[in-house]
């Protein structure tokens, strides 16, 4: 009798070890590697893109950005950019448009590089207009390649009837990974602006029941990957020509941080696996790491 | 005991709590929302007529025919439409919103809400009927929350918040249509 409960009770201190090995596990599979750098594997038909937000100052910074950017395309050639918002700070006349983006990313442009912007605070909704921003005259819009589905959202005005689009569009979405991108983040270490709670509450219940894998905003200025959360993985890159140097604070949250200089994102996508390396403008990997899609969990 | 007393004490309050989140029609607000929603409809009209008159705007690859085209769009605007502050938010359609916003920022939603509009970057700014809103300002971003307690709009205009006044925007042109001051507390 003495034994059998001494056998019960190492039964199930061994059952509580494994599940936390393969919690350990399942989660190493999917965390950045702290100790090297997760290289892009330029795999075969994947989906490759670079990501930013805050960029459009017309400023130095962004130029070198822009140059960085058009550096490592020689060696990993995405094919679109996803803007973040605040694309055009400030004024927005014609010349504005060719300072703040049309000569920054000109050799991307004419190398056929095609940029899909969503809108900031600081941008001008007409926008949407504006054809080599390929937002085919919407606020908000989905595009789809290969087997990513991405949804542009303007999360300046998250209004019922865009609600109502989001998760109606997402359930609709056959696509293996979708990929959200707006530009005020729902979870946020940085001391200026923070979450933007309210727009958590409403969105984000329809982000995960729609099977929205990773969510990418700018609006606070540094780069920021967080753990998973409601199995979203949230990155903030909002460092593309603006910076706030040291605005983000110490949190449990945090997977990985960078706020001190400016920088951008690149992703490839093949099959289950989404790699990224997150760079500074001048070259320095700041993060790298894979997220793998979860299969599908199946009801008996 | 004291638990049932403590239950039955607060009930009430509970209720009152569930119900003003539910944002509850008050007696005369159906007339006054009618009423809205026929100056909305006027003023869709007006804004057909003045884009009627003008090239209209397109998806192009050209920032200075956008521009150019917005700026024409919104002088015609003003030309078919002279209007002044209160035309449609009026006295009465005023009440009936600063109800419903107050029914949002005292719900179950307030500290949330409140927060978001904190963290919203406030702007603040010299309102005039039929200015442009100006590029260089920030659009503060609008709680969701309190869009889904404020009455629909067509797709012509939207709502925004600056700084503590609640504003009606012509979307195509950013012509300031009406606002409310000092509706947000």
């Amino acid at each position: 009798m003495r034994r059998s409960f001494l056998s019960l009770l190492l039964c199930v201190f061994l059952a509580g070890e494994c599940a936390g090995l393969l919690a350990l596990l399942s989660f190493s599979a999917i965390a950045q590697q702290d100790s090297k750098v997760v290289a892009l594997p330029l795999k075969p038909k994947s989906v490759r893109f670079a990501a930013f937000g805050d960029n459009g100052t017309g400023g130095q910074e962004q130029y070198d950005v822009a140059q960085q950017m058009v550096r490592q395309r020689a060696n990993f050639p995405f094919d679109f950019v996803l803007m973040l918002g605040d694309n055009i700070y400030g004024s927005d006349t014609a010349a504005d448009f060719r300072r703040k983006f049309e000569d920054p990313y000109k050799p991307m442009l004419d190398a056929g590089v095609k940029f899909y912007a969503s809108l900031g605070n600081h941008d001008n909704p007409n926008q949407r207009l504006y054809k080599p921003f390929n937002m085919d005259g919407k606020r908000y819009y989905s595009f789809r390649k290969e087997n990513v589905e991405f949804f542009a959202l303007d999360s300046t005005y998250m209004d019922p009837v865009q609600l109502a689009w989001v998760e109606k569009q997402l359930s609709a979405s056959t696509a293996q990974w979708k990929i959200c991108y707006f530009h005020h983040p729902l979870y946020s270490d940085g001391k200026f602006h923070g979450p933007d709670r309210d727009l958590r509450s409403r969105l984000e219940p329809l982000l995960a029941k729609g099977g929205v894998s990773v969510v990418l905003s700018g609006h606070e200025h540094f780069y920021e990957r967080l753990k998973p959360q409601q199995g979203i993985y949230y990155f903030i890159i909002g460092n593309g020509g603006q910076l706030r140097y040291h605005d983000l604070k110490t949190s449990a949250d945090v997977a990985k941080g960078f706020d001190t200089d400016r920088g951008f994102a690149l992703f490839e996508i093949a099959g289950d696996d989404l790699y990224f390396q997150a760079l500074s403008r001048t070259g320095e990997i700041v993060d790298s790491g894979i997220i793998q899609k979860a299969a599908p969990t199946t009801t008996p | 005991m004291n638990r049932c007393v403590v239950i039955a004490a607060l009930g009430p309050l509970l209720m009152a709590s569930i119900a003003s989140a539910q944002v509850a029609p008050a007696p005369d607000s159906t007339a006054i929302l009618k009423d809205f929603d026929m100056r909305l409809s006027a003023y869709v009209k007006v804004q057909h007529a003045a884009e009627a008159d003008v090239q209209a705007l397109r998806k192009t690859a050209s920032a200075e025919e956008i521009a150019k085209r917005q700026s024409e769009l919104a002088a015609s605007l003003r030309e078919h439409r002279p209007a002044k502050q209160g035309d449609i938010f009026t006295p009465e359609i005023t009440g009936e919103f600063r109800r419903l916003v107050a029914i949002t920022l005292k719900g179950p939603d307030a500290a949330r809400v409140k927060k978001s509009l904190k963290s919203a970057e406030p702007v603040q700014l010299s309102l005039k009927v039929n200015d442009i809103y100006p590029d260089r300002a920030p659009r503060q971003s609008t709680p969701p929350t309190l869009l889904m307690n404020l009455p629909k709009l067509p797709p012509e205009l939207e709502y925004r918040v600056v700084g503590r006044a609640l504003i009606l925007l012509d979307v195509k042109t950013g012509v300031l249509v009406d606002f409310i001051p000092d509706l947000i507390k």
